[in-house]
């Protein structure tokens, strides 16, 4: 990491995550967001960390940095966190990690794009990192570089998820279920979804139906105070266990989550109530072990039934794509990450370029005029020479910095060279020509 | 001109189906995008060229065995790209834009120089016949294609084989709302093509009704199409529906291709 280019600023990210952290101390870390507003603009400075934000959210703590001097920044954003949050340093500095210039961009890239989320693919990690931009972003403490940085970030996002299947595929049993429920039916939001019994499986699928917009939720089980308890957090209605088959006919998706040790659907009730819907697509999801509903029921027509093993199978595909995918998104990263780091180092040293050059043309013309205003009588060409003279040394005298300059630049956005990494960066020929203090 | 506007038409369908099947492979939206404009732009060009053809022998050009092929043809990639401009059906082009292909080949085939126009056909009612009974089939073709994408989606859902390419079909409900859809219209159609038929039957030959295979078999194909929608009103869905709008639409291959081999007195050359 060190070896990397090292130009008058860095970009830092030390933070921890769901990979490293228990959940606990995350907890402690995590900033809720009134206190964001409040610490943020203690962070930054213009000395150590020019433009910072923070990305909290409940798997990670991050801390995304523009600094002149990375170990004092490293420093500041520790001390930063321990203060803020008030948590004693040594009790989560092995968790940290620190991710320096490319490395830093790279990951953020990377967790805008979801691929650093426990659950790889998911979409509301973007949405969190716009909150964190936002905030941040209205707080003032963000300069060109990262108003940048996590511009580009959305982007890359949006092209790992537009450019590769990775969100499309579904990781969990119940997401997994819900996703054949769309490869069945068109739109869940006229559809009908009936739960049978109460099992954790089983409300977690009802989640997931919600969350797709479902119509109609129907809730039973054979204890009615436990329906009722579901039906309430999921907004659906509850169905006596004992109407059950009365009702069958009314629904689209049936969930199967009842601890029952006989099939609570079997044949004949299935194919009364297909009769009944003028055979209507049913998708039976059986979550339950022991099964809750009749195997042989897939054989009827228009009647899908997935049980939870049908489903790991499913699960277990996705995994396998997932990986494909994901390499995928890995490279439209390591692109993206390059072509920031080169308007990165090139925003640094053009104007280093710049400045050189009017430096020496200032001086050049300001000792000029003075010699020709000693020196009485010359013809214009000798003017003319000593003018071209003039021209021509500083031009002699500037070429080597400048290009190493633009040799340094090209080096760095390849990354090769390691030599050229350890050199001079703008900053130090800034210092070394006097660029920065030359005030006269 | 004729025929440098079917070489184009020839290389866009062969250009559609090429990125129609590259966007059902990929997850690359930006094909999604070009495959229905190449389609559209094979579609134009191919009505151009029929226009051209038309314009050149100065009738309807459906008589000959190749503006025949390059009507039916024109009008399935139009149908095609018609339904999936409305519906969330991609794949549809994937099967009508080879079609649209193998048509158009088939046409270079069969070419012929223009002739003058048997006094039997010269009627107004050819473009009305031919364009109604065309339209029916066209539509049919859609109904055999989401049949059949159907029945594969169903098998794979029924053996729990889920693959990130059968997410990108269309769900079973849409495939058998356009199963539903496109018997319905084509049902239609068919029997307007049916009537024209008859009514111009009767102007032309004097009666309405000739007893010879070609009609025979239409009438037959009519009546298959008939029981199959009244079934399908009736409750019959999904699998069943899909193979017996598969089967009738064998039977419609097989009326008006096989018999082109029977002599009769229906149409000029074909049709």
């Amino acid at each position: 990491m060190a070896s990397l280019v090292q130009p008058a600023s860095s970009l830092m990210v030390v933070g921890l995550s769901h990979h490293t952290t228990p959940v606990e101390l995350r907890e402690q870390l995590a900033f809720n967001d009134g206190a964001l507003d409040a610490s943020l603009p203690r962070l930054v400075d213009t000395e150590t960390i020019r433009e910072g934000a923070i990305l909290s959210t409940c798997n990670r703590v991050e801390v995304v940095a523009h600094t002149p001097n990375l170990d004092a920044a490293n420093e500041k954003i520790r001390a930063f966190l321990a203060e803020e949050q008030r948590v004693a340093l040594p009790r989560f500095a092995p968790y940290l990690y620190t991710h320096i210039n490319q490395e830093a961009v790279s990951h953020l890239f990377r967790v805008a794009s979801s691929l650093d989320s426990l659950v790889v693919g998911e979409p509301q990690i973007l949405g969190q990192v716009k909150d964190a931009y936002n905030a941040s972003s209205a707080l003032g403490t963000l300069g060109t570089v990262l108003h940048r940085c996590f511009h580009k970030s959305f982007s890359v996002a949006k092209r790992v998820r537009t450019e590769t299947s990775i969100a499309a595929k579904a990781v969990s049993v119940s997401s997994a279920a819900v996703d054949l429920a769309c490869t069945i039916f068109d739109h869940l939001e006229d559809k009908t979804a009936m739960v049978i019994g109460v099992g954790e499986m089983g409300e977690q699928a009802v989640r997931h139906l919600r969350g797709r917009g479902i119509g109609t939720i129907m809730v039973t089980n054979r204890t009615f105070r436990r329906a009722v308890e579901l039906a309430r957090t999921c907004n659906g209605t509850v169905v006596p266990f004992d109407q059950l088959d009365k009702h069958l006919h009314l629904t689209d998706v049936v969930i199967g989550s009842a601890g029952s040790p006989h099939y609570v659907l079997h044949s004949g009730m299935v194919e009364e109530a297909l009769e009944e819907r003028k055979r209507s697509p049913m998708f039976l999801i059986d979550l339950g072990v022991p099964r809750n509903f009749d195997p042989r029921l897939n054989n009827l027509d228009n009647v899908f039934l997935y049980d939870i093993d049908d489903l790991e199978q499913v699960v277990e595909d996705h995994k396998g794509e997932r990986q494909v995918e994901a390499v995928k998104a890995e490279a439209i990263v390591a692109e993206e990450v390059e072509s920031f780091w080169r308007w990165f180092v090139n925003q640094e040293v053009t104007p280093t370029i710049v400045a050189l050059r009017e430096q020496a043309e200032l001086i050049r013309s300001r000792e000029v005029e003075k010699t020709l205003a000693s020196l009485a009588d010359l013809s214009p060409q000798t003017k003319e020479s000593i003018e071209a003279l003039t021209r021509s040394l500083t031009n002699k005298l500037l070429h080597p910095p400048l290009a190493y300059l633009k040799q340094r630049h090209r080096n760095s956005v390849k990354r090769e060279d390691a030599d050229a990494h350890e050199a001079a960066s703008p900053h130090v020929i800034r210092q070394i020509f006097g660029l920065d203090t030359n005030e006269e | 001109m004729e025929v440098w506007l079917l070489t184009l038409t020839l290389l866009l369908y062969l250009l559609s189906t090429a990125s129609f099947v590259v966007g059902l492979l990929s997850a690359r939206p930006v094909v999604r995008t070009i495959a229905p404009s190449c389609l559209l732009a094979a579609c134009l060009c191919h009505a151009g060229a029929i226009a051209v053809r038309s314009l050149t022998v100065g009738y309807f050009a459906v008589t000959e065995v190749h503006e025949a092929l390059s009507f039916f043809a024109c009008l399935t990639a139009g149908i095609g790209l018609l339904v999936q401009w409305r519906l969330p059906v991609s794949i549809l082009g994937a099967i009508v834009s080879p079609i649209g292909f193998i048509l158009t080949l088939g046409v270079y085939v069969f070419y012929t120089q223009a002739r003058a126009l048997p006094p039997t056909l010269q009627s107004a009612w050819l473009p009305i016949h031919v364009t109604a009974a065309f339209l029916g089939y066209a539509v049919f073709v859609v109904a055999c294609s989401a049949s059949l994408v159907y029945l594969i989606q169903e098998k794979h859902l029924k053996q729990k084989k889920a693959s990130s390419f059968l997410r990108r079909l269309p769900s079973l409900e849409t495939l058998d709302h356009l199963n539903y859809l496109s018997l319905a219209w084509g049902f239609l159609l068919l029997t307007l093509g049916l009537l024209s038929g008859a009514v111009w039957a009767e102007y032309a030959w004097g009666h309405f009704w000739i007893w010879e295979p070609r009609l025979i078999l239409s009438v037959l194909t009519w009546v298959l199409y008939a029981l199959l929608l009244h079934y399908r009103s009736a409750g019959w869905r999904g699998r069943r529906a899909a193979t017996l709008t598969i089967v009738c639409f064998a039977v419609l291959v097989v009326s008006f291709v096989g018999v082109q081999f029977f002599p009769g007195r229906h149409g000029g050359q074909f049709g």
